[in-house]
């Protein structure tokens, strides 16, 4: 499987996803991707942590210091409200584009 | 990326590098707490520095991308308010021009090290001895006393430093220099000749300076030689100025005092020697001041073992230490100091010493440089109001743009950020500042150097032009006023409330005192005050100097100087040459009389000797009389006194008869009298000069004339005998004429060249240059410090207008309240002026003591006048009320025209 840094929108995608449901740091959305994907997607950390970064850059996500459920400080991320209109439309597009990827995969046999 | 988002990042909370860093680290530990070893895990984090470098190389460039964005929305800002930035940067040009300027003139003259390789190896060697040396009859160059009673001198016998050069030392060379330039006549291919200046140097002297020769070669061991053809090196200036800049100058014969020579090489442009301030325009070997120079019966040679005229400069060598190099040569000395065969005790001997020579020889008087050190203060105190000035500007706009900088906070700028910004801005209008403020100086540097200048020829002069140093001084200077004045300002816009941003509208400022612009413009008025006194005090000074009676009649006299000797002239011919001269310069239409004299009256020269009067020799205190048996003596011709309208209060006049050889005929002044012959009649009265109580009856007094001033106006009026004039080497010539001054000196010098062309006309004055030049410091700071009062002046002006402008725009709404209540226009002019008043009268009062302290440090250059002088700060204090009133009428008609109803509907 390629990984997901080839395809940085998937991954800014899925990051935006995953902290839809709430905030969380950084080891803890690489092991999400990589359990619900059955490890078949594996997110590297050269990958995770400049994109996260870039996108707070952005104004996508918000970061913040506080403690962990292991009591240590970690960092933090959630999504701003910039963030939200970006992963529905980004979802969207991304339905959009995977439907007519698998209707052509399937229409030619 | 938005400008806010970039600003949230970069500078919220710690360090970008420190928190990537505890990122990964939390990532790692996280991963080995699933189980895996903490090599693992590592690895599957990957390479952590490059994951950092990756992560934090976003914000560096951002860091660098924001400042220059911030640079540039700077920019923006300033130029939608292009009236405040045009008023800084005059400011701050005129602030760092002025400073500039002093700074060129400081380095150029105490500061620079000499244009050469290597200056900071290079040693002055001087000698200490109770006396004149043993064998040593004349000296020439710097010789004073020391504490202690040792006297310093530094030039030794011609002969005596190329001993010493030969010599194996710890020196790479010794180079011997002539004390000072010697004036000389130069002429070019049958022109007629014109003065020049030339300085004697050792053979080696361009090439153990390291200065390469721009055209031609320079001077050779062996012409270093009586009895060598002489040769010489023109200067750069010499040579664009005479010759064109033509390289086939070298090998061209001229004629140096009507003797031939040749060129051989041009210095580099820019090298001017070895003594700031002094520009010789051309260059011999030491041994042929013998040939320019040749003395005639019994006046000391160049080349006499008891003639010191030569100064010694050292080039150390890397691998001996200077100590120990000057110690060897100092024995060597010893040895050598004393003439063969003379029988001297050791301490009479002189003791030899090194001094840092990385500048040169010494340039300016202490007085002179007092005087500058004083102006570089003063432009210092006008670079603070400048500063004081400009962040008030800056501040009354930092109130104005409160909402955006509320803004910018709420957006989740930080207040460092924002006080950057600021400062940014300073630092933007700074550099444009001190970019203009280069030029600027370049001027104001020249007109000083120019009025400094007066009365001397192209021999005198500093290199003046703009160096590296300059830039980096002032590009610091502009940097930290910079930060002086956008520290108010850059404070004030950081702790704006963020509250205000949202409310849309800044209310709560107008609440605010504006206590730091206040303080701001009192200081700035304090600080002018006693710019204003210091103007005051040395343009007074400088009044009463010109104003002193100088005993006879300036205006319509001017003097002609010519030096037969120079071009060949035998002692014997010279009477008859200048009586001829005369002749020519008698038939000058204009001219009503011309006579000759020795000393020119005002000149800055002269002579002084004890008066030895029978049954009352000189007291003698340390081997010299005291003051009060001291007079100065003069030589003149024949009607010189009715030339210069200087009464003749009894007797008679000087004329030919005195002048015979023999005769020792002479007139006196009247305080001469008083002093030595009170009561008495003076005529036929005989005296002696000199501290020798034997020699008491050589004068017979002929005449009495009236007091006039002889070399200073500052100090108390001496008395002065008068002799009859032999003219000897250089002939002065005073003209009494009622030409005008310009067509005068054209004049003189068709009469000089008509009897002789090869006698040029060295000098030509008239009194009242003379005397601009005896006070060319005074007049100098008198100049500049009324200058810099004036800019002062007009700056605290602007700042208070400036001030009291914001403040009636932001009590608009007041006024017209007030005026909606029945207020008058004439209540609320009122007002606002009560309101200036205070103001003016705090920085008066802080003011007092600042123009105390200022005088003070002028105290040396005033002349009768007190630090504390009412008449001075009286005017001071006038001026400067009058134009702060006048400064704050215009807010204050301002504030009356505010139209009730549309103030209050506009709120």
């Amino acid at each position: 499987m390629a990984k997901a840094d080839n395809l940085q929108g998937a991954l800014e995608l899925l990051v935006l996803k995953i902290l839809r449901r709430g905030s969380t740091h950084g080891f803890a959305i690489a092991s999400y991707i990589q359990q619900t994907s059955d490890e078949l997607l594996r997110v590297e950390a050269g990958s995770l942590y400049p994109a996260l970064h870039r996108m707070t850059e952005a104004g996508l996500l918000k970061a913040e210091w506080r403690m962990s459920d292991a009591g240590r400080r970690a960092r933090f991320y959630a999504l701003t409200p910039k963030g939200r209109r970006k992963l529905e439309a980004e979802e969207a597009r991304w339905h959009a584009i995977a439907g007519a990827v698998a209707k052509v995969l399937r229409s030619v046999t | 990326m938005s400008l806010w988002s970039r600003m949230r990042n970069t500078l919220t909370g710690r360090r970008l590098d420190d928190e990537i860093a505890e990122e990964l680290q939390f990532h790692l530990e996280m991963d080995g707490a699933g189980g895996r070893s903490p090599r693992d895990a590592r690895l599957r984090l990957g390479n952590v520095a490059r994951i950092k470098e990756e992560t934090r190389a976003m914000s560096l460039m951002q860091w660098l991308e924001s400042a220059i964005a911030d640079a540039r929305y700077g920019v923006r800002q300033l130029r939608s308010a292009p009236l405040l930035v045009v008023t800084v940067v005059l400011s701050l040009t005129l602030g760092l021009g002025a400073t500039t300027a002093i700074f060129v003139l400081v380095d150029a003259a105490i500061r620079k090290p000499l244009p050469l390789a290597d200056p900071d190896r290079l040693v002055i060697f001087e000698w200490s001895a109770p006396d004149f040396p043993p064998g040593v009859s004349n000296l020439n160059g710097e010789f004073r006393r020391l504490e202690g009673g040792r006297r310093q001198g530094s030039s030794i016998g011609a002969s005596l430093y190329r001993r010493l050069a030969s010599e194996q030392t710890g020196f790479a060379a010794l180079i011997g220099v002539g004390a000072y330039p010697d004036p000389i006549a130069l002429a070019v291919e049958g022109a007629p000749a014109e003065q020049e200046s030339i300085q004697y140097v050792s053979a080696n002297y361009f090439q153990a300076l390291g200065v390469e020769p721009a055209v031609g070669r320079g001077f050779s061991s062996g012409e270093d030689q009586v009895g060598h053809e002489p040769v010489v090196i023109i200067s750069h200036r010499l040579w664009l100025r005479r010759f064109a800049g033509d390289r086939s100058v070298i090998d061209r014969p001229i004629r140096i005092n009507n003797v031939p020579a040749r060129i051989v090489g041009v210095a580099p442009p820019g090298f001017f020697g070895t003594r700031a301030g002094q520009w010789p325009g051309i260059y011999a070997p030491l041994a042929i001041k013998v040939a320019f120079l040749p003395s005639s019966g019994t006046a000391v040679r160049a080349e006499d073992d008891g003639n010191w005229w030569v100064r010694v400069i050292g080039r150390v060598r890397s691998d001996v230490p200077e100590p120990a190099a000057t110690a060897r040569l100092a024995t060597l000395f010893r040895g050598m100091a004393t003439p063969p065969g003379m029988a001297v005790d050791a301490p009479s001997i002189p003791q030899l010493a090194a001094f840092p020579g990385s500048r040169g020889f010494e340039s300016l008087s202490a007085r002179d440089t007092d005087a500058l050190w004083t102006l570089l203060l003063l432009v210092g105190v006008l670079l603070l109001v400048v500063c004081a000035n400009v962040a008030n500007l800056l501040l009354s706009q930092a109130v104005a743009r409160h909402q955006e900088s509320a803004m910018r906070l709420a957006l989740g700028a930080t207040r460092a950020r924002v006080f950057r910004q600021h400062l940014i801005e300073g630092a933007v209008l700074a550099l444009v500042g001190g970019t203009a403020g280069l030029f600027v100086g370049d001027v104001f540097a020249q007109s000083i150097h120019r009025l400094f200048q007066t009365g001397r020829d192209a021999s005198y002069g500093y290199d003046l032009h703009i160096g590296g140093r300059v830039v980096v001084n002032t590009a610091l200077l502009s940097m930290a006023a910079a930060f002086l004045f956008g520290l108010a300002p850059a404070w004030r816009a950081a702790r704006a409330d963020i509250g205000d941003a949202v409310k849309g509208h800044a209310r709560s400022i107008a609440g605010a005192r504006l206590r730091v612009p206040r303080a701001l413009v009192a200081f700035q008025i304090a600080l002018s005050l006693a710019a204003l006194v210091a103007a005051g005090l040395l343009g007074r000074s400088l009044t009463h100097l010109k104003a002193i009676d100088i005993g006879f009649d300036r205006d319509r006299i001017a003097y002609a100087t010519v030096n037969p000797a120079r071009a060949g002239y035998a002692a014997d011919r010279i009477p008859d040459y200048a009586d001829r001269v005369r002749a020519a310069l008698a038939a000058i239409p204009g001219v009503m009389q011309v006579s000759t004299v020795s000393t020119r009256p005002l000149s800055g020269g002269g002579n002084a000797n004890a008066v030895n009067m029978p049954g009352r020799p000189p007291e003698v205190e340390g081997g010299m009389a005291k003051n009060e048996y001291i007079t100065h003596t003069n030589a003149v011709g024949e009607g010189f006194f009715a030339a210069l309208g200087i009464p003749v209060l009894a007797g008679r006049a000087l004329d030919h008869r005195d002048a015979a050889p023999g005769v020792s005929t002479v007139v006196v002044d009247d305080l001469f009298v008083r002093r030595f012959l009170p009561n008495q009649d003076p005529i036929g009265r005989r005296f002696g000069l000199g501290i020798d109580a034997k020699l008491n009856t050589k004068y017979e007094i002929v005449g009495v004339v009236a007091n006039s001033r002889y070399n200073s106006l500052r100090n108390a009026p001496m008395p002065t005998v008068y002799e009859g004039y032999r003219p000897g080497g250089t002939v002065n010539f005073a003209i009494r004429s009622a030409v005008d001054s310009t067509a005068l000196r054209e004049a003189v010098r068709q009469a000089v060249a008509s009897i002789d062309g090869n006698v040029p006309l060295t000098e030509f004055h008239t009194q009242p240059a003379l005397i601009d030049r005896l006070l060319r410091t005074e007049r100098m700071m008198s100049v500049i410090s009324a200058a810099l009062g004036g800019i002062a002046l007009t700056l605290a002006a602007i700042g208070l207008a400036g001030l009291l402008g914001y403040m009636v725009a932001r009590r608009r709404k007041e006024i017209g309240v007030r005026m909606a209540l029945g207020a008058t226009a004439a209540d609320v002019i009122r007002m606002v002026l009560r309101d200036s008043s205070r103001l003016i009268g705090i920085g008066l009062a802080i003011g007092l003591p600042c123009a105390y302290g200022v005088a003070r440090v002028l105290r040396s250059l005033l002349f009768e006048l007190e630090p504390v002088d009412i008449p001075t700060t009286a005017m001071a204090f006038a001026v400067l009320s009058a134009v702060a009133l006048a400064a704050a009428w215009l807010p204050a008609r301002r504030a009356a025209s505010i139209d009730a109803v549309s103030a209050l509907r506009k709120e």
